[in-house]
């Protein structure tokens, strides 16, 4: 008995060890692309905000996976999360006054409170879809990254006070000497830089954060950059 | 010495392909800022508003090294460099696409300050792209215990068309227009061993252009 329990447990570590060693070979003939790049500061007028950010585990870690359709094709593996959390790491900054990381979802209660603590605010970014082209499906010889961001902003009570999508877009040609996994990942920083730049120049024209703001300046809020910080300010 | 120079420069030009190349220009007004002292700044950009193609950021950062290297006393800004210390202002999506809408630039306090700190004083617009135009051969290659070759003979063209506008800066209007286009041939014969003869179509393109925009920067052209 003890034998024959030994000999199951024995044929389970050898089935994992295949099934591993499997998922290593198929992940090893996918593309992969782990998104690396520089991110510059936004040169703007600043926005008088204190705003917390919040980006959930599914942002942080955001990855594309898009399956080969045919046997000329390859599996793509996209990862965005890393890159994206350290351009509006920059972009944030420089775009209000005062920029709290928060490590916890923005609950309600949890919400308000931070906002004890100074922030007007709570930006939750998601990515919505993320769409990718090749040469080989296109025909064209540019390499191109489309994404569609949601964006969450919770008001100082903590009630929901806008919604909004946003898209951005990142294209590069090809060129001599230069992979595809190399030429995707470019294509995705101009993405992101591009998703930075449609939310600084259009953040506060989108019309419930308009009319959130107008209600602020009505109330007279108060300075936010006296306050103590909640988690991490950037 | 000498004799290694020369037959290294008979290969290196048995082994390119022929090119041909065409330049216009527009000049609506001469330059009137004075660019030797090297302080007054040149940004060379590519326009990248099309849909179905892309200005190489390689091609514009090769005309800029052209100039600079030709021409010491000119300062050139990269295309990134320059975005970067102006994000998000000269994005695709956000980059002025006429000298009025520096204006609108100028209207934002920390853009200007940047601007005037850098002082900018002409922006090149480059707007293009070198594309295949077609190809015909074919070339067989085999391994064996006794060792590799390729057979055959093939043949490409490659076409290169770009556009160069120049905005004067401080005058806020486009003071010129320069066009390039060059076209070549390249071959790859094999014979055991393929030997390719490329056509520098690009790199052609990227010399007539620079020359171009530097008779009009430099006092010395």
């Amino acid at each position: 008995m003890l034998d024959s329990t030994t000999s199951a447990s024995h044929t389970r570590s050898i089935w994992r060890g295949l099934t591993a060693l499997l998922m290593l070979v198929c992940v090893g003939c996918a593309n992969q692309v782990v998104v690396e790049g520089n991110f510059p500061a936004p040169v703007l007028d600043k926005i008088p905000l204190a705003v917390g950010v919040y980006y959930d585990p599914e942002f942080r870690n955001h990855e594309f996976f898009d399956e080969a359709k045919s046997r000329a094709e390859t599996d793509w593996i996209v990862r965005t999360g890393q890159a994206q959390v350290e351009m509006y790491n920059t972009l944030l900054p420089g775009m209000f006054d005062k920029v709290v990381l928060l490590n916890d979802i923005p609950e309600k209660t949890r919400v308000q409170q931070a906002l004890e603590q100074g922030i007007d605010a709570v930006l939750v970014p998601h990515v919505a879809e993320l769409q990718y082209s090749i040469p080989t499906q296109t025909k064209v010889n540019v390499f191109e990254i489309w994404m569609r961001y949601r964006y969450e902003l919770y008001s100082k009570e903590g009630e929901l006070v806008a919604e909004w999508t946003m898209t951005s877009y990142g294209k590069t040609p090809t060129a001599f000497l230069q992979t595809a996994e190399a030429a995707v990942n470019l294509a995705a920083v101009v993405a992101l830089r591009d998703a930075g730049a449609n939310f600084a120049m259009n953040f506060a024209q989108v019309p419930d954060v308009r009319t959130w703001m107008e209600g602020l300046a009505e109330t007279d809020m108060p300075p936010a950059m006296t306050t103590q910080e909640t988690e991490e300010t950037l | 010495m000498q004799m290694r120079i020369l037959l290294a420069a008979s290969l290196s030009a048995l082994l390119a392909g022929c090119v041909t190349s065409t330049v216009d220009e527009v000049l609506y007004k001469g330059p009137e800022a004075d660019l030797s002292d090297g302080d007054a700044l040149v940004v060379i950009m590519g326009r990248r508003h099309a849909s179905d193609y892309e200005t190489e950021p390689d091609f514009i950062n090769c005309v800029g090294k052209h100039i600079q290297k030709r021409d010491e006393s000119i300062n050139v800004m990269s295309e990134l460099e320059f975005m970067n210390q102006l994000y998000p202002w000269f994005e695709p999506r956000t980059a002025p696409l006429r000298p009025n809408d520096i204006e609108r630039l100028m209207a934002v306090a920390p853009v200007r300050e940047k601007l005037e700190q850098m002082n900018t004083e002409y922006m090149v617009w480059i707007d293009g792209e070198t594309i295949r135009t077609g190809g015909a051969g074919s070339m067989t290659c085999g391994i064996g215990p006794g060792g590799a070759g390729c057979f055959g003979f093939g043949t490409w063209g490659n076409d290169s068309n770009y556009e160069a506008t120049i905005w004067d800066f401080s005058d806020r209007e486009e003071v010129g227009r320069m066009s390039m286009s060059a076209t070549g041939q390249s071959y790859m014969p094999a014979v055991v061993v393929p030997i390719p003869i490329i056509a520098p179509v690009q790199g052609t393109a990227c010399d007539g252009l620079g020359d171009q925009l530097l008779e009009f920067f430099s006092a010395e052209y």
